[in-house]
């Protein structure tokens, strides 16, 4: 099934990615970010919270966006 | 809350703002192409310059034809880089009305709320009291401000305000250690707030936005939150940021300017309880290049005294030396009077 992933960890790009039948947030993120911490991150489907054994449906829009981003000069 | 037809109406100004940010990138470009065409065309009556005085043997003017191309050149290098991301980027869609108002429905679930006003035509949210390290720095206001959101590729379309402000001690303007003005230092965010924001994910934004305000990075803070309070000057108290500290290796304290000095021989920062004044040019030291008369005791810098002598007792020492002199000779010239009268005397 196709999931829209947006991933706000550094430049912020969105992609439609492929992801097997009856995966879960859970397993989704840790797919995607492999080695990172859930807790680091909020997750959205759809712009709602969800719980982490939600299974993701066809179409579904995941947003992944840290809790901490170092502000800095640039 | 906001209802639908509420959220309806921000979406569309949203939709106004990111039409106008898609019109300002073709109008930049084409401004960037233009001072380009110009800068080719004065290379091109160059070219034709060169040519004319080489053929006539001019090397003087043909040298100031190179002096020209150098600097048209470097024009040049200097608007590529700047047209090429403008033209290389795709062109963005307009994200959907339906898109924004689901967006602005996430946004309105995330935060609580949205305060939208309309004759300024902003978007604001408020985020949760933030406390880094410690240090209570209230809740903040995000204000994204629509109409400059065509601005978005050169600078920032939203103000961070503080609600409770705590600002730090050496600085009214810095109210987190990352936001000064009400502007924000964006760090690593700076990409995925410009992503979102042309892309229309408004939550995405105030989310991004809101992950900085509850970061400290204590490598590049405006101020950081160890002076967050200032540095108080041990003598008299007042607080002071960290460039108008001195630091007295002596006493190992921080001083303020007026309580601070130099050592006018060696140059180190001293305060004014561990320093010292010549008594005779009145110059500041520190106490290692202060040092006494062996004579009167007094402190003197290095280059008042002579021999570990100050001019003050060596000009006593001169005077004591040459008295005994004096009198030497006036008891020499007394001497010979007498004998000359013994002399008259036996003569008779």
């Amino acid at each position: 099934m196709r999931i829209l992933y947006i991933n706000n960890d550094g430049s912020g790009f969105a992609d439609y990615v492929n992801s097997p039948e009856g995966t879960t947030v859970e397993q989704f993120f840790n797919e995607q970010m492999p080695g990172r911490k859930e807790t680091d991150f909020l997750i959205r489907v759809n712009r709602q919270p969800i719980a982490r054994d939600y299974i993701l449906q066809e179409g579904d829009r995941v947003t992944v966006t840290p809790t901490k981003i170092e502000g800095a000069l640039v | 809350m906001n209802d639908i037809k509420n959220l309806a109406r921000m979406a569309n100004r949203i939709r106004e703002g990111l039409m106008q940010l898609k019109q300002s990138r073709y109008v930049e470009l084409n401004r960037q192409l233009t001072n380009l065409t110009s800068q080719l065309q004065r290379l091109t009556t160059e070219s034709r310059k060169m040519g004319a005085s080489v053929s006539r043997g001019w090397f003087s003017a043909a040298q100031r034809c190179c002096k020209n191309v150098n600097n048209l050149l470097g024009e040049v290098v200097y608007s590529l880089p700047r047209i090429r991301p403008l033209a290389e980027k795709p062109q963005k869609e307009i994200p959907k009305l339906m898109l924004l108002i689901d967006e602005l429905d996430g946004l309105q679930k995330e935060f609580g709320d949205i305060e939208f006003d309309a004759s300024r035509n902003t978007i604001s949210v408020v985020t949760e009291p933030i406390t880094l390290e410690d240090i209570y720095l209230g809740p903040f206001k995000i204000q994204l401000e629509i109409n400059k959101l065509d601005q978005l590729y050169y600078s920032s379309p939203y103000l961070v305000i503080a609600l409770e402000p705590n600002p730090a001690a050496t600085d009214d303007g810095v109210t987190h250690p990352h936001v000064n003005s009400e502007k924000l230092c964006e760090g690593d965010g700076s990409a995925a707030i410009r992503t979102a924001l042309e892309k229309g994910r408004i939550c995405d934004f105030f989310t991004i936005v809101r992950s900085i305000l509850n970061t400290y990075s204590p490598d590049s803070p405006y101020v950081s939150l160890d002076n967050w309070d200032g540095t108080t000057c041990y003598d008299c108290g007042y607080t002071m940021n960290s460039e108008n500290s001195y630091f007295c290796q002596y006493c190992e304290n921080d001083y303020c300017a007026e309580c601070s000095t130099y050592c006018r021989h060696c140059e180190e920062t001293v305060c004014l309880g561990c320093s010292g004044q010549c008594t005779y040019c009145e110059e500041m030291l520190c106490r290692n290049c202060v040092s006494g008369c062996e004579e009167c005791d007094e402190m003197f810098c290095p280059s008042c005294l002579e021999d570990d002598v100050c001019p003050n007792c060596k000009e006593e020492q001169e005077n004591e030396n040459e008295q005994p002199e004096t009198e030497i000779k006036e008891s020499e010239n007394t001497g010979q009077s007498e004998t000359e009268t013994t002399e008259v005397k036996l003569a008779r």
